[in-house]
């Protein structure tokens, strides 16, 4: 029922929007197709494409980008790991101070993420101070950073989708026989489970995407891969940065075509990043 | 049976507590002592880096210039933010999917990458100059490099993807058939908007515009790459004053201000949208 | 003098030789060695795994890199409290007198660095030796000059040209090459290491609009035609010529007697080094003659090994962008950087140059 001058504004604004969201991905995708001299300035649209600078990424990249990787789905995990029971906790608990404990599970969101940084490293220097033990620069270390950010994503949607859940489900369950943790795992699991699937793809491309914490995390030769981006051009800045960015680029569409295939992105999208709410 | 369901929350509860408290601890206190250079702090507690920043108009200015690219970045954001959030949310074809496709990529992809892309573009043999200038629309080379709004460009990329999530998540609360019953009550569609679809999505739309304010005063990498040096902005600060001047506690103090002005702001807004909730409530 | 120089080096050439012999001769010397070394990556990197690497692998040892700037492994460092992930650090000039106040070095036993005869005498001490020099440098792109009807700079005065408006790029502060032109600006002003103000007033007259935290910006600015001239060192320029660029560099003048700014580079071993053998061996092969020109190349930092200088001559660009002749390098500018209160320069350069 919209009329016809809506639509066009709607068109254009939406269409302008589109093009200032996407065009700096466009333009790295294709400038990384750069086929001139080793340092000719870089271009888009590139003079002679070509893939060559695809087989020149520097080995650092890859090994920054295996680290980020996995420190992402172990964080991930981890932060699953806290987020399900806590979330399960909250919403079928009845207590006075549910507001205060929210606010604690999503403190991470309000803390700038640059404040974490320093934050963390600076613990971890106590530690070092107090018991020898050194975190900062090691995988550990850097997870538990990762896991702070990560879990109230987690926590968001999983709460979200636990509001709307029907109890009678599980009471049905009960009446049939099911136990507790048959229960838990037949029946309240896989309800949640849009909630952790899309909880969990916000909480590792958090982790995945993260500057501002892990360039106080990292140390010499422990580098992620954003940092390692961060840091490329302090050097020669050549194309095969751009190949890399575009391999990254064509993972996440990859992984979105995944969940997409897994849960749907209509799910993704009604838990608005579990930090809408 | 309740009683069982607490017993999960509280090994989580602690975990997130001790990290929580942990960390933010450690930083905050370590701001209160004299920092003495090179990871040295002085013995007494002191006020002193908190002095030095609300004393110096060096450190005042840059506040007030993360508040500013911030505000602005937010208020941006959300403005193009909301026509595609809209827009999605209402369609009802397969095309949703491959906009929405669009979206949820931009917002994974690490800003640096986006960076490099603003960078290109932007150049001075790039696509926007060379078009201003064969139209005559401006004399030299536009460089977003060390300009506030090259900042601001950087901030909007860091945050666009989340604020279409955070606005279609409003947009879809607002049922269509409401916008269907005004218009059958004789409501043109600018007073729909008016009536309807602004006043019922603002309160969604001040929670989303905070949160990408938040996100912004704390955003890093756009501000130090777009920045060039020349813009700085309190996070950059922060890491300028770790990484080159090695001033762990004046970091922390700068750290301290920005994380307190951030709270601060956050708690206004949850004033400011009961204020708003219940003044609805009155209407209605 | 020249004569002298050379006679030593060659000397040094065959002292150098015969140590590699002998190492070779003792083939699994460093089996099971893991050495770390901590660099800028890039081109640096590339020419150690290119010419080093082979060598120490051949002795049973590997070479592992850990790549960052020296600020910011410095910063790691205090934070860790001098526990240091690497075994050899570049150190630049600027952080000397830092390190002085911490004791994360040990002292360098220069019996097992022979190849120190290359070098001159002020070139190494006990707690460092010597690894390059920069030749900082105005670099400027002559097309551009001529066309905007510009004579080439003399010095940085000159780049407040207003048809230079947002074309000129200089270090941040915050850049490994930051305080070190600073400096530059400074006594060109007029000022000192204890009297910034005049330089923060040049600085301000020539309005730059960028600036640059890593070298290769520029290179690419000067390609993408977003600068016409950046104080940079004469290394970013000698690439971006021989990538085709009409650059040329200027040694500004900075004093009467002054013309051009030096920056200089160490090589530390770590305290927490367990592997000082090793650390020793590969600075020692930081000074060869084939390495120091390489780099020189590769990386366009000017090398200390008096063969390489020499050899530089023979290379056309090198020829015309930078210094090579000794006694006009000698009288470079050499900042004090013991006398430079870091908070200080950039208190002040943070309230003049920033929009803040």
């Amino acid at each position: 029922m919209q009329t016809w001058t809506e639509k066009v504004i709607l068109f254009v604004w939406c269409g302008f929007s589109y093009v200032f969201l996407l065009s700096p991905m466009v333009v790295v995708m294709g400038a990384s197709l750069h086929g001139g001299e080793f340092s000719a300035a870089i271009k888009f649209p590139p003079d002679e494409p070509s893939f060559q600078w695809y087989s020149k990424i520097p080995t650092e990249q890859f090994e920054a980008l295996a680290l980020s990787l996995l420190v992402a789905a172990v964080a991930t995990f981890i932060a699953a790991l806290i987020a399900i029971p806590a979330a399960l906790g909250l919403v079928r608990s009845n207590f006075k101070l549910k507001f205060a404990i929210t606010s604690v599970f999503r403190a991470p969101l309000q803390i700038p993420a640059i404040v974490s940084g320093i934050a963390f490293l600076q613990l971890y220097y106590l530690i070092f101070d107090t018991s020898g033990l050194m975190l900062a620069g090691t995988i550990p270390g850097m997870l538990l950073g990762h896991v702070f950010i990560a879990t109230p994503f987690l926590f968001g949607t999983i709460v979200a989708v636990l509001q709307r859940f029907d109890h009678r489900l599980e009471e049905a369950s009960y009446s049939l026989g099911a136990g507790r943790w048959r229960t838990l795992y037949r029946v309240t699991l896989p309800t949640i489970m849009p909630g952790i699937y899309s909880g969990g793809l916000y909480a590792f491309m958090v982790s995945f995407a993260d500057v501002p914490m892990s360039i106080f995390l990292t140390a010499p030769g422990f580098v992620t891969y954003p940092v390692e981006l961060f840091y490329a051009m302090e050097n020669d800045f050549d194309p095969s940065i751009l190949a890399s960015s575009s391999i990254v680029i064509v993972f996440c569409l990859a992984m979105l075509l995944v969940v997409q295939k897994v849960v749907g992105l209509e799910t993704l999208l009604r838990s608005g990043g579990g930090s809408a709410r | 049976m309740e009683n069982r369901w607490i017993a999960y929350l509280i090994p989580p509860f602690i975990v997130t507590l001790l990290l929580v408290a942990g960390s933010q601890f450690v930083f905050i206190q370590n701001s209160f002592y004299q920092d003495l250079g090179l990871g040295r702090t002085g013995t007494d507690l002191t006020l002193v880096n908190y002095l030095k920043f609300f004393t110096d108009t060096f450190y005042l200015k840059t506040f007030w210039i993360t508040i500013k690219v911030s505000a602005i970045a937010a208020l941006l954001t959300l403005f193009l933010g909301f026509p595609i959030a809209y827009v999605v949310a209402r369609m009802k074809s397969k095309l949703a999917m491959f906009l929405l496709a669009g979206i949820v990529v931009s917002t994974f992809v690490t800003i640096v990458i986006k960076v490099f892309g603003l960078i290109i573009i932007f150049s001075a043999d790039g696509v926007i100059n060379k078009t201003l200038l064969n139209l005559g629309l401006i004399e030299r080379a536009y460089s977003i490099i060390g300009t506030q709004e090259g900042v601001v460009i950087g901030l909007m990329h860091f945050t666009i993807g989340f604020s279409v999530l955070l606005l279609y998540s409003v947009v879809v609360t607002v049922p269509p058939s409401l916008e269907y019953a005004a218009q059958i009550h004789g409501a043109s569609r600018l007073r729909v908007y008016q009536r309807v679809i602004i006043p019922l999505c603002a309160p969604g739309f001040v929670v989303g515009g905070l949160m990408i304010f938040n996100m912004c005063m704390g955003a890093f990498t756009s501000a130090a790459l777009l920045g060039g040096g020349r813009v700085l902005t309190l996070p950059v600060l922060v890491q300028r004053t770790v990484m080159m001047e090695v001033k762990y506690s004046t970091a922390a103090s700068i750290a301290f201000v920005l994380l307190v002005s951030v709270i601060l702001i956050n708690l206004f807004s949850l004033i400011a949208i009961r204020r708003l909730r219940s003044a609805r409530l009155v209407v209605a | 003098m020249k004569k002298y120089k050379k006679s030593l080096a060659s000397l040094g050439l065959a002292f150098g030789f015969a140590f590699g012999f002998s190492s070779m001769a003792v083939a699994g010397q460093f089996d099971g060695v893991t050495l770390k070394v901590a660099t800028w990556g890039g081109s640096w990197k590339a020419n150690m795994e290119k010419i080093i690497v082979p060598k120490f692998e051949a002795l049973g040892g590997k070479i592992e890199f850990v790549t960052g700037s020296p600020a910011a492994n410095f910063a790691k460092l205090v934070a860790g409290r001098g526990r240091a992930p690497f075994d050899v650090m570049e150190v630049l000039d600027a952080q000397v007198g830092d390190f002085a106040q911490v004791d994360y070095l040990q002292p360098i036993n220069l019996d097992l660095i022979p190849n120190k005869v290359n070098l001159q005498p002020f070139q190494y001490n006990e707690t460092y030796v010597g690894s390059w020099n920069t030749q900082e440098t105005i670099c400027y792109n002559t097309e551009k000059f001529a066309e905007l009807g510009l004579a080439a700079p003399k010095t940085y005065a000159d780049l407040a040209a207003p048809a230079l408006q947002d074309k000129v790029s200089l270090p941040d502060i915050n850049s490994g090459a930051g305080l070190a032109n600073f400096g530059g600006v400074i006594y060109a002003a007029g000022g000192d290491e204890k009297n910034i103000q005049p330089g923060l007033d040049l600085m301000k007259k020539i309005n730059a609009t960028k600036f640059w935290t890593r070298g290769g910006e520029t290179k690419t600015q000067f390609e993408s035609g977003d600068i016409y001239a950046a104080v940079v060192h004469a290394g970013w320029c000698t690439r971006a010529a021989r990538a085709g660029s009409p650059v040329m560099t200027v040694h500004p003048e900075i004093k009467p007697g002054v013309k051009g700014l030096a920056k200089e580079g160490w090589l530390g071993i770590m305290k927490s080094s367990e592997n000082v053998e090793a650390a020793h061996w590969f600075i020692n092969e930081y000074l060869t003659t084939d390495f120091q020109y390489e780099y020189a190349i590769n990386s366009g930092v000017f090398p200390l090994n008096q063969d390489a200088i020499e050899k530089m001559k023979t290379d056309e660009i090198n020829a015309k962008l930078m210094e090579l002749d000794p006694g006009a390098i000698s009288s470079m500018l050499r900042l004090d950087y013991s006398k430079v209160d870091k908070t200080a320069w950039i208190d002040g350069w943070n309230k003049t140059l920033t929009t803040n």
